[in-house]
């Protein structure tokens, strides 16, 4: 999903900068307050993760490939800003030390993967989550759940966006991408309808883990806008994190409020 | 003081690292991931960037095992620079949080 240079004419990389711009006033404020000791470690770990989960390509059958991202695992952790951060880090090393992405298209592709599927990915999530939320409790396999369909949602949506970006050109500029959206947007959603499938896996295996092991790691601090936090009401962060560590009650006995 | 990162989790970045060639030998006869590195057919885009590790490779490791090499030695170099980065960014931002929780 990664766009290249020379893809994107000026008018649309332009603009995708531009909105990055706004969205990482907010999302650096948003850290400034939120990020500390206790979430830097698992901030670097998930940035990490999302690049080398990008690096497994997989086969798709009509002979091409495509690659898992990580953005929602790393939202439903730490904030859709923790995904947008995560994801601003990775892409940057990829484009810079690896020519994956291209370096005018960094706005673009940070925009898809980090803010699309972020967001789009938590609100999925959270919509599901509502849906099997019986009796103000969630059990870690519902949470999975949804877990799996924020991943699938996250990765499609943002294949879309991606697709939606090449298919303008030929209508906005003229020399760059040649591809229409009759043939970008089922070449890259089509590739992404399958690959989802592994990345709402992923998701859902890390989610459940962490649910029934490490419920402190899903009570971490949120990189969110304040708008989101109703997201996060059945992990509310406790009050120590040495506390939290030695607790390991599983998060569903909580409940949601 | 920030933990840069436990143990056990870096053993899982090192252990993924390790079988990333997976992600190139899998799909050898593939071609590209649709709109991503370089030309569609006859038509090339430009270049504004030489990355020095240019597509998780060195130059001229073109067999299975060189590649799945380079494809290693990229895995590490990403993880690296990206601890890295994110523990710099990290003593940029969230300054508020970490001063008040180091009380």
């Amino acid at each position: 999903m990664h766009i290249p240079d020379g893809y994107l004419g000026p008018a649309t990389f332009i603009t995708l900068f531009l909105v990055m711009l706004v969205i990482w006033f907010f999302a650096f404020r948003n850290a400034n307050k939120n990020l500390g000791p206790r979430n830097v470690p698992v901030l670097s770990f998930m940035a990490a993760l999302s690049f080398i989960l990008m690096m497994f390509n997989l086969p798709i059958p009509d002979g091409t490939t495509a690659h898992m991202v990580g953005a929602v695992l790393i939202a439903i952790v730490l904030g859709p800003y923790g995904g947008v951060i995560a994801l601003s880090i990775a892409l940057l090393i990829q484009a810079l030390l690896f020519g994956d992405g291209g370096v005018t298209a960094y706005g673009a592709n940070v925009f898809n993967m980090g803010v699309v599927m972020s967001f789009t990915g938590i609100f999925a999530y959270a919509g599901v989550k509502k849906l099997l939320t019986k009796d103000g409790k969630l059990t870690s396999k519902a949470r999975a759940a949804s877990a799996f369909v924020g991943g699938y949602i996250g990765i499609v949506v943002a294949a879309f966006c991606g697709s939606v970006e090449f298919g303008i050109q030929p209508i906005i500029a003229p020399g760059y991408s040649p591809y229409g959206l009759d043939v970008a947007i089922p070449a890259m959603v089509g590739a992404h309808l399958l690959v989802g499938i592994a990345e709402g896996l992923t998701t859902a295996i890390v989610v459940y883990y962490l649910a029934e092991n490490r419920p402190d790691l899903l009570r971490l601090p949120k990189l969110s806008p304040g708008w989101l936090r109703g997201v996060y009401k059945d992990v509310e962060p406790t009050e120590s994190h040495e506390g939290a560590r030695k607790e390991r009650v599983p998060v569903e006995a909580k409940g949601e409020s | 003081m920030t933990k840069l990162m436990s143990k056990k989790t870096l053993a899982i970045l090192l252990a993924l690292a390790v079988i990333s060639p997976l992600g190139i030998l899998v799909v050898w006869n593939f071609s590209e991931a649709w709109g991503e590195w370089g030309s569609v057919g006859n038509w090339v885009p430009w270049k504004v960037w030489s990355a020095p590790l240019d597509g998780y490779d060195l130059s001229g490791w073109d067999s299975q095992l060189m590649a799945s090499l380079g494809y290693i030695i990229s895995a590490l170099v990403g993880i690296a620079a990206i601890i890295l980065v994110t523990y710099a960014m990290s003593t940029i931002f969230g300054r508020r949080s970490i001063q008040e929780e180091n009380k």
